[in-house]
Formats: C-alpha cells, sequence, structure tokens
C-alpha cells in the first residue's frame, strides 16, 4: 500500500516538523536519514499517529488515517519503537501476542489462531525457539526482533520501524537489515525506517528520504539522489563517495 | 524453566479454586465462642437439608448464620476486590507499587463512607459516597502527576498529597462527630470485618462480584495497556475509554468494600507480586489468582483478628504489619527488574 504525506505539521517546544508532501511506495524500503534532531522519529511517529499532528494529513491508499478507528488504522501501520518501554517480563510469545489486540475484542483473550499468527511471526524473525523465554533475558538484538515479530502478529500493511538497529554489533545489524528486506520483498510490506547508518542505508533501501530541521531535504532512490554536496547540506561535513565492487560506500 | 513454570500455574489455579472454601469452611469454627468442628457441619446440613436427621433447631446458628458467615463472605469478597484492583492499577500505571492505597482511593473511600456514616445518617448509601470519593481521589492524583502519571516517584508522590489531604479531612469529620459515632468510626478506620452484616453484604457483594469479573475479563487486554499508552494506542487500543473502565472498575470495588471494612490497606499490593512471583506477569493468570489468594489473604487475617487475643484486633493493624515490610523490600528491588 502506498503511503501519502500532506502539507504535515508538528511542532514540540522550540521544535517544528513540516513535511510539505512526500510518498512511500508500495512494497519497498525507505529509509529515513539525518543528523540527530533532524526530526526523523518525530516523522515516523506522526506517520504511525502516536503524535497528534496540528495540520495535514497521512494517507495510505488515499484513506486518511485520521478518519479510521484506531483498530481500523492498527491493521493498516504497525509501528516498531527502538525499545519497548514496558515494566512486567512478560514471555517472548505473550509480548507477541499483544500485536493481536486490534483483532481480539475487548473482554477477550488471544485464541488458538492468534496464538498461532504470533508463532508464525516469531518463525518468520528466526525466534522459534524462544516462545516461553522472559523478555528480560533477551540480548538487544533478539528485544529488537521480538519487536518486529510484535508488529508482524499485528499483520499491517505498512511497517513503521524507529531506529531498529541502533546499539547493535555488527551481526544483529545486518540480520536486522536483511529481515526488513525481506518484510517488503517476501511479504509485500511498505517499510519505513529511520537509520543512522549511511552505507547501511544506501545498501538496504530502494528509496531515502533526507531530512535536516524538521524539513525533507531530498528523497528518491540512493542511486539518484546521493552526493557529497547533499551530504554536507544535510551533515555539514565533508563526506566522500566510492564505488566499490558496485557499491557505494561513503567516506568520512 | 518454563515446565516447572507451567506446573506451578497449575497447581496454583487448583489451590486457587479449593483454598478460598477450605478457609472459609476452617474459619466457621474460630471466634471468640468456639465451634466445634462437628457441631459446625451438623449445623450447616441441617440449614440445607431441613428435616434431615441433623436438623433441628442448633443452639450454633445464630452465630455462624447471623454473625461468622457474612463477615466471613465479607473478609473473601473484600479480599479479591482490594487484591484484583491493586493487579490491574500496576497494569494500567504500568507501575509495580501502585495500589488502591497509594493512589488516594483507600482514603478517599474512607473519607466518603465516614462522611455518611457520621453526617447523613446514612441518607446516601456509604458505599455510594466511598464511591464518589474515590474517584475524586484518583482523578485529583492523575492530575497531580500529569504527563508524569507512568513515572513511579511521580505518581507514588501524588498518591501521598491526596491520602494526606483526604486523612486531614477524614480527621475533621472526627473533630465534629458526636462522641459516640466518634468512637466506632475509629475502630472502623482502623479495618474491621466486625460490622458485616447481610443488610450491607446485600449492596457490597453484588458491586464487588460485578468489579471483580468484569476485570478478571478484562485480563488479557491489561497485558496490552500494561505496554504504555503510545505502544497500546499503536496497537490499536482505545486507551482512553479501557484506561476509565479499569480505573472506575478498581475505585468501584474498594470503595465497596472500604465502605463496610474500612482502611485495610497492602493487600493490593503483596497479593499480585506473590502471584507474579509463582506465575509470572501475565495477567491472564495473575488477575484472576489474585482474585482468589486475596480472598485468602484476607481470611485468614480476619481469622487471626478474632483469634491471637482476648480482644479482637483491627484487620488494618495486621494487614499494614505485614505490608509495610513487604513494600519497603519492594522499593529495595525498584529500578530492577518486575517479575
Amino acid at each position: 500500500m502506498k503511503v501519502r504525506v500532506e502539507n504535515l505539521h508538528f511542532s514540540y517546544g522550540e521544535f517544528s516538523l513540516h513535511v510539505a508532501g512526500q510518498t512511500f511506495a508500495d512494497a519497498r524500503v525507505t529509509s529515513i536519514v539525518g543528523p540527530n534532531g533532524a526530526g526523523k522519529s518525530t516523522f515516523l511517529k506522526c506517520l504511525a499517529t502516536i503524535l497528534p499532528a496540528s495540520r495535514g494529513s497521512v494517507f495510505v491508499d488515499e484513506q486518511d488515517l485520521a478518519d479510521l478507528s484506531g483498530k481500523s488504522r492498527a491493521r493498516l501501520v504497525g509501528y516498531v519503537p527502538q525499545e519497548p518501554s514496558f515494566t512486567f517480563n512478560y514471555s517472548v510469545l505473550d509480548f507477541v501476542l499483544t500485536g493481536r489486540a486490534a483483532s481480539i475484542p475487548v473482554f477477550s483473550s488471544p485464541s488458538r489462531h492468534d496464538v498461532a499468527a504470533a508463532e508464525d511471526a516469531l518463525r518468520f524473525v528466526g525466534l522459534a525457539e524462544l516462545p516461553g523465554r522472559p523478555f528480560f533475558e533477551l540480548s538487544s538484538g533478539e528485544r529488537r526482533l521480538v519487536l518486529i515479530a510484535r508488529t508482524l502478529a499485528q499483520d499491517p500493511d505498512i511497517l513503521l520501524l524507529d531506529e531498529p538497529t541502533t546499539f547493535l554489533d555488527p551481526r544483529h545489524e545486518i540480520e536486522i537489515l536483511e529481515l526488513i528486506r525481506r518484510l517488503a520483498g517476501e511479504m509485500r510490506k511498505t517499510v519505513i525506517v529511520t537509520l543512522h547508518d549511511l552505507d547501511m542505508a544506501v545498501k538496504y533501501s530502494d528509496d531515502m528520504v533526507f531530512m535536516k530541521g524538521g524539513n525533507v531535504v531530498a528523497a528518491g532512490p540512493p542511486g539518484d539522489i546521493l552526493s557529497e554536496a547533499l551530504l554536507k547540506a544535510v551533515y555539514d561535513i565533508e563526506m566522500g563517495i566510492l564505488d566499490v565492487d558496485g557499491r557505494r560506500l561513503i567516506v568520512r | 524453566m518454563s515446565g516447572t513454570r507451567n506446573k506451578k500455574t497449575t497447581a496454583a489455579f487448583i489451590l486457587a479454586a479449593v483454598l478460598p472454601v477450605v478457609i472459609l469452611v476452617l474459619s466457621l469454627n474460630i471466634g471468640a465462642y468456639r465451634i466445634p468442628p462437628k457441631a459446625v457441619f451438623t449445623t450447616i446440613v441441617g440449614a440445607v437439608f431441613p428435616g434431615g436427621a441433623a436438623s433441628g433447631p442448633s443452639p450454633y446458628a445464630d452465630i455462624l448464620f447471623r454473625i461468622r458467615l457474612p463477615r466471613l463472605l465479607l473478609a473473601l469478597f473484600a479480599g479479591a476486590a482490594l487484591a484484583v484492583s491493586g493487579a490491574s492499577l500496576q497494569a494500567l500505571f504500568k507501575n509495580p507499587l501502585v495500589f488502591e492505597f497509594s493512589l488516594g482511593i483507600s482514603y478517599g473511600a474512607a473519607f466518603g463512607a465516614a462522611l455518611s456514616l457520621v453526617f447523613l445518617g446514612r441518607k446516601v448509601p456509604a458505599q455510594a459516597a466511598a464511591f464518589v470519593f474515590a474517584i475524586i481521589a484518583v482523578l485529583a492524583v492523575l492530575v497531580i502527576a500529569g504527563k508524569s502519571a507512568s513515572q513511579v516517584v511521580t505518581i507514588l508522590l501524588s498518591g501521598v498529597i491526596v491520602s494526606a489531604l483526604f486523612q486531614a479531612l477524614l480527621s475533621l469529620v472526627e473533630f465534629f462527630a458526636n462522641p459516640y459515632a466518634l468512637q466506632s468510626l475509629i475502630f472502623w478506620l482502623m479495618g474491621s470485618l466486625s460490622q458485616a452484616d447481610w443488610k450491607d453484604l446485600g449492596m457490597t457483594l453484588p458491586i464487588i462480584g460485578v468489579g471483580v469479573t468484569v476485570l478478571i475479563l478484562l485480563r488479557w487486554r491489561l497485558n496490552v495497556l500494561s505496554l504504555g499508552e503510545d505502544e497500546a494506542r499503536a496497537l490499536g487500543v482505545n486507551v482512553k475509554r479501557e484506561k476509565i473502565v479499569v480505573i472506575v472498575l478498581a475505585a468501584l470495588t474498594t470503595a465497596a468494600a472500604t465502605a463496610v471494612t474500612g482502611v485495610i490497606s497492602w493487600v493490593g499490593l503483596i497479593v499480585p507480586h506473590l502471584v507474579r512471583m509463582a506465575v509470572g506477569a501475565d495477567n491472564r493468570k495473575v488477575i484472576p489468582l489474585s482474585a482468589a489468594y486475596g480472598a485468602c489473604l484476607l481470611l485468614v487475617a480476619d481469622d487471626i483478628a478474632r483469634s491471637a487475643a482476648s480482644f479482637e484486633i483491627p484487620i488494618g493493624i495486621l494487614t499494614s504489619v505485614v505490608g509495610i515490610p513487604f513494600f519497603i523490600v519492594l522499593l529495595k528491588k525498584s529500578g530492577k527488574i518486575w517479575l
């Protein structure tokens, strides 16, 4: 499903976000990059409607998200936070099952079908053997995978991931990014992800959105938009771009 | 690990089904006037099957059915109410140290009930007055805590402020109460089940029954709500509506119990924590098991209150003696993981 943003405004204290127009294509991975404080996570939370935009709209296949109930929205858009903020030490399966909330009536508990969906999601992210493990016993990498599994159990068409690779070692970083590629490739999800690592963003994204000061500076396929001038304009430091064996590497 | 926990969960549910009934029956023997178990049995059989071999007027029937049974039923229901509302509020505020006492609900309810008992002459039922002020108390806590309501310290401090306010208002009621009313008010405030009669129970037990049942039905939803407002909303939950439902039910059940029992603290903290230690954090288990073990705890506490000394010890004092050290241990654990 295609996501279209129209004249989106959000402000908090001194910071203000303004995205005049932006489209995220169906079944593609789009990474949002930019320096700290550029508004990447804020933009993502506005897309997820976690933060209420003061003006403007987010459309999913021309359906304004603001017109939908919470349940209907959750079936379209899933949000994966950087870290879960919960207090109680649920088992991995119990945690992933919370992703089914939009499909389960208020006074009911998960059915076998819901449990099967949660187990499928865990299998997809490669954690099929962990359902009974307490969440707090997991490594950072495993926790990120469980967060993604919860959103897969929710089964939305659009996945928004907030810095899913931050603080991860290279192996887990690549594991998560490969998984994100599979979400768009195998599951035909529209994936929008904020990233800090430019090399990885270039390698794993179909499209990139560069942000600075709450605005979109450039957007498009990395091969089309990436330039040393753009990097200098966004990050305020000199960076070079090297082509090595068909890959574009950014040199600082 | 998971196999051991499954066995523990099964055992906990079997015990939860049996233990409250067993303790209730055994508790019928206990009191200032000790009734032999055989006499309890024949009196109950005589009442259930009139005209049978064990029938005939029993000298114990009045004590058992007019005094002890209503009191024990009140202990059973009030214990379940306090433990379930504590467990629900902990999940809702994602704060393991929150319970009806720390949210000001207990003293709000106590003030409302005292107002009704002393000044309104029960024109307004104590349960209704208790509920209104319990809701006012929890709203005041939420307003004072503001946007930091999910933070452990902020909400505890806001609760301390509101509880202190309602304690001051209670003192005001005591100040203006006549000596006779003052005496019974003070004893009632320390927590006691001795006032239980069928008339009060006719109103209290259905309220608690409905409140606890609905909270048990919401048990899995509480898992989702315990993730925090943003995450629950992103998962499709109508957070505002469901939060109000849980708060109203927790306040309602606590107020219904407090209006008859006075202030009985700490049950809502101790029981859910012990249950989580045994079976894990999943509220599908924690909420119903808290109901059963809360009932057991209050039944046993009442047995001790009635039989440990030649006079009756206020039950609120007993639960505080156990609850305060428990709370200190939990506070020291704060910042580490919660089961």
